[in-house]
């Protein structure tokens, strides 16, 4: 029964993947993003984190998915035809994805990875990370939500017309 | 499932938004790549976090951070996009050779 979830959530990672990298049309490559995302959601339960599962939901199904979204409603990507693919462009893009693919799959095969015994159940507690956030890696934690706020300006300042009203 | 197996997941992910980034014109579509490389990598962390570490809270705050930094970073793309949109009225990458030597 896990095994089958397991799988379960591996085909919704792979389809949906394969529709946000391969479909030539965007709206098309959003809901595979989607459909790939909840995938990985469900895999990150499945290893154990419920929260960055939660997170992974919240913040990136419901939040960057519903703005990119947005930014294909409000330029005009929807409603013009994709333009016709240039095999050499796609052949090139293909080999370069393929290489890399199968020279990390090298490493990964002869590489031998340290494994250690399953952590105590209750090491994976939200309040681990709570406390691991604002003790141990605080800098970290404060740094983030920094550049979160500078982003958030930034991205104000660019998409804003001009303040004379007129189109830039 | 064992590490190996998420390791390859991980891999085909990340292959894929490479694919995309290369040879997408759209530029939404490119960012969609670029997000499915980091949704590799944030896999590939978990993967990581369950199988070989005895912590387990330092992989999760490391996958929390790239989560947080991947909203930052497609808040901007997508002002630059619209801004494009609005200037240049296109988000065609082969289009927008002003930069070209």
């Amino acid at each position: 029964m896990e095994q089958a979830v397991q799988y379960l959530f591996v085909g919704l990672v792979l389809i949906g993947g394969g529709m946000a990298a391969l479909s030539r049309h965007v709206l098309y490559n959003i809901i595979g993003l989607g459909i790939s995302l909840f995938g990985l959601a469900g895999l990150f339960l499945q290893l154990g984190s419920p929260f960055v599962a939660a997170m992974q939901l919240l913040i990136y199904l419901g939040g960057i998915t519903v703005a990119i979204v947005f930014a294909m409603m409000l330029s005009i990507a929807m409603t013009l035809d994709p333009p016709p693919r240039t095999p050499v462009k796609t052949g090139f893009a293909a080999i370069a994805a393929l290489t890399f693919g199968v020279g990390l799959h090298g490493l990964i095969s002869t590489a031998t990875f340290a494994t250690a015994p399953p952590a105590p159940a209750d090491a994976w507690a939200v309040a681990h990370i709570g406390s691991a956030l604002l003790e141990r890696y605080n800098l970290v934690f404060e740094t983030l939500s920094v550049v979160l706020l500078l982003a958030i300006i930034g991205a104000i300042l660019i998409a804003r017309p001009d303040r004379t009203g007129k189109v830039a | 499932m064992n590490l190996e197996s998420f390791l390859l997941l991980s891999l085909v992910l990340f292959s894929l938004g490479l694919f995309a980034v290369l040879a997408h014109r759209n530029l939404i579509a490119v960012l969609i790549g670029v997000e499915l490389m980091m949704n590799a990598a944030s896999l590939n962390l978990m993967a990581f976090n369950r199988f070989s570490v005895t912590d387990p809270v330092t992989g999760q705050v490391f996958v929390l951070i790239i989560i947080g930094l991947a909203a930052a970073e497609v808040a901007i793309f997508l002002s630059i996009i619209l801004n494009l949109y609005r200037t240049r009225r296109t988000i065609d990458a082969e289009q927008l050779t002003e930069l070209k030597g």
